[in-house]
């Protein structure tokens, strides 16, 4: 009870503000309950189908704390498991990827097959068991839940959830923006890259949809562009477009339940983007205010509570690990069109290496404005982080008349990406789903 | 136009050659003399950090697959120092302090204009996330120029994944 009046208290929506306590980003009984409830006990973005294709194929990865695996099986479908031997857990697989036809615990050569059932126990017929069925005692636990959608698979260790097309409610028509870029669906380009962040995973779920800082942190990405291409021709798909990092350009932000956000803005020059070259498939393809959507609004859409997926410069997805109240483990991934033209690949890339890494020029800055936000909330003393932005300009549901185009009906948005008030529906989501659960 | 083995008429000479080239960069980035780092560079030069593909494996096809860093030509590098120079970087101000160790040095081949060499690396810096170490090797090919022996394309394998704050050209 006192957990959930304290819970209670961090959100201060009072005389028309949206206030949040600075508690929120360290409290360490906080992040116990938000473990519980969101990362260990609802639907998580795991990994997507093209990192696994053939049988065989594994990816270790965790769902909260806890250590899973995803595997194809021989029949096509994919299973997940804990990642711990049945006999005395020893972690199952090695790598992060790799391949198997069965699983072999490293520790007392117990063998496990794909559907996750025991079918070796090394020495079993001088096990000296007290049953002659012993190996059907030992299968593998497996993921409670799992279930895809156009490629991006999802898990949950608590069996009881809506399904997942339920639970991702309004941002189906933007993972569809993204899938039917290419008729063959969309691949995870080779090679990644992880980084630790010094912060509240809470605080990468705000920044990835926070349109607002873009025109003072990312102002020296868009002055190092501007640099570059004055001394050098650059043109088409390879120059970088930088007018959103100046303002002025139509944009969005999206609340669409579920903890679910989103933000776009307007391509200034869409003739930069790798997609153009497709522009004539896809006018014979998609309806004109789709292609709009498609073609001309850079989208960053977050999906509750572990991952992004950016159709910006380049294409991502971002996944979040929250390690401890001030430490986050983030992985960014490459995605794009299946059947890309080299010249679109490479430049989607280039874009990506630019804007989107620890070791480029945009994201990197972005981490250091997050961690000083972090270390700044840590004073508590000044108690609240105003989210004040667009509380005049709501719009609801239908009201959303330009969303509604491509079938989005959000939970409210605001005609900007400077805007805040999509945070309102993300802290009003985990406040109700803490004040729901367990936390005691 | 002269041959690399030209700079040094024995390998022990050449191996000094390459060698006060490396440690010079090294020098000219811990003390941010970032114009006399740039000079290094050939016109055309290729700055390459690959990405991780696996536990064992970099990415190697720089065009098609995920780098770290990838800048094609002098101007693509000197994007990197632009940037951190304006100040107005968040990442980048206060800029952390950096000290290159580089050793193992060896002399590949000599091919026409054009000597590779390899090194290791290991660099501690210090700033906002405390003192850290990072390393890996470095893969050079260096060309002779009538101005003198310049770097064509550096490759840094950075053994470290999970990083710890930004790691810009600086860092490695």
């Amino acid at each position: 009870m006192l957990m959930k009046t304290r819970i209670a208290s961090l959100i201060d929506e009072r005389e028309g503000r949206f206030r949040v306590d600075r508690a929120v980003y360290s409290d360490p009984d906080i992040f116990e309950a938000e473990m519980a409830e969101f990362f260990e006990g609802g639907w998580v973005f795991l990994a997507h189908e093209s990192q696994l294709k053939n049988a065989g194929d594994y990816f270790a990865t965790r769902i909260g704390r806890q250590p899973v695996f995803l595997i194809r099986k021989k029949d096509g479908s994919l299973g997940g498991y804990i990642n711990a031997c049945a006999h005395r857990g020893a972690t199952l697989v090695p790598y992060e990827h790799g391949r198997a036809n069965a699983l072999t615990c490293r520790f007392h050569g117990w063998v496990f097959n794909l559907d996750g059932r025991c079918i070796k126990i090394k020495n079993e017929e001088l096990g000296e068991y007290d049953t002659a069925d012993t190996k059907s005692r030992f299968g593998l636990t497996p993921v409670a839940k799992l279930e895809s959608y156009r490629g991006f698979v999802f898990g949950s260790l608590r069996a009881e959830v809506p399904p997942l097309t339920d639970w991702l409610v309004g941002t189906l028509p933007w993972i569809d923006l993204m899938v039917d870029q290419s008729p063959q669906g969309l691949e995870v380009v080779r090679g990644s890259s992880t980084y630790m962040v010094r912060g509240n995973w809470k605080l990468q779920a705000e920044n990835g949809v926070d349109g607002y800082h873009v025109s003072t942190v990312h102002r020296v990405f868009a002055a190092t562009v501007a640099n570059r291409e004055a001394k050098t021709a650059v043109d088409g798909i390879r120059k970088t477009e930088a007018g959103r990092m100046l303002g002025n350009v139509n944009s969005g932000a999206y609340d669409f339940g579920n903890g679910h956000m989103a933000i776009w803005a307007q391509r200034t020059e869409p003739s930069t983007h790798p997609l153009w070259p497709q522009k004539a498939r896809l006018e014979r393809e998609f309806p004109a205010e789709r292609l709009e959507w498609m073609l001309n609004r850079g989208r960053n859409l977050y999906l509750f509570p572990n991952v992004f997926l950016m159709d910006n410069p380049s294409s991502q997805i971002r996944t979040l690990h929250a390690i401890s109240p001030d430490l986050c483990e983030v992985t960014v991934r490459a995605i794009a069109p299946v059947g890309e033209a080299p010249e679109a690949r490479a430049a989607r890339l280039r874009k990506f290496e630019d804007f989107y890494l620890t070791t480029g020029m945009a994201t990197s800055d972005d981490l250091a404005a997050l961690e000083a936000t972090h270390a700044g909330a840590h004073g508590s003393a000044a108690r609240w982080n105003e989210f004040a932005r667009g509380a005049n300009s709501v719009r609801r549901g239908a009201e959303d008349t330009d969303g509604g185009k491509i079938g989005s009906v959000p939970q409210a948005m605001t005609p900007s990406w400077d805007h805040e008030a999509l945070y309102h529906g993300f802290y009003r989501f985990w406040k109700d789903r803490l004040l729901q659960g367990g936390a005691g | 136009m002269t041959s690399a083995s030209m700079l040094a008429n024995t390998p022990a000479a050449l191996r000094d050659a390459v060698q006060d080239l490396l440690f010079r960069e090294a020098n000219f980035l811990d003390d941010k003399q970032w114009q006399a780092w740039l000079a290094l560079y050939a016109e055309d030069a290729v700055f390459w950090m690959p990405a991780w593909a696996s536990e064992y494996e970099t990415t190697n096809d720089p065009e098609l697959e995920l780098n770290l860093i990838y800048l094609k030509g002098h101007a693509s590098i000197e994007d990197r120092v632009f940037r951190v120079e304006t100040g107005d970087s968040f990442a980048s101000t206060p800029m952390d302090r950096t000290t290159h160790l580089v050793s193992n040095v060896v002399v590949g081949g000599v091919h026409g204009i054009n000597v590779t060499a390899r090194a290791n690396w290991m660099v501690h810096s210090y700033g906002l996330h405390g003192g850290m170490t990072r390393g890996g090797t470095y893969q050079y090919i260096l060309r002779q120029q009538p101005e003198g022996l310049k770097i064509a394309q550096k490759k840094i394998v950075m053994i470290d994944d999970k990083l710890v704050g930004a790691v810009d050209f600086f860092h490695v």
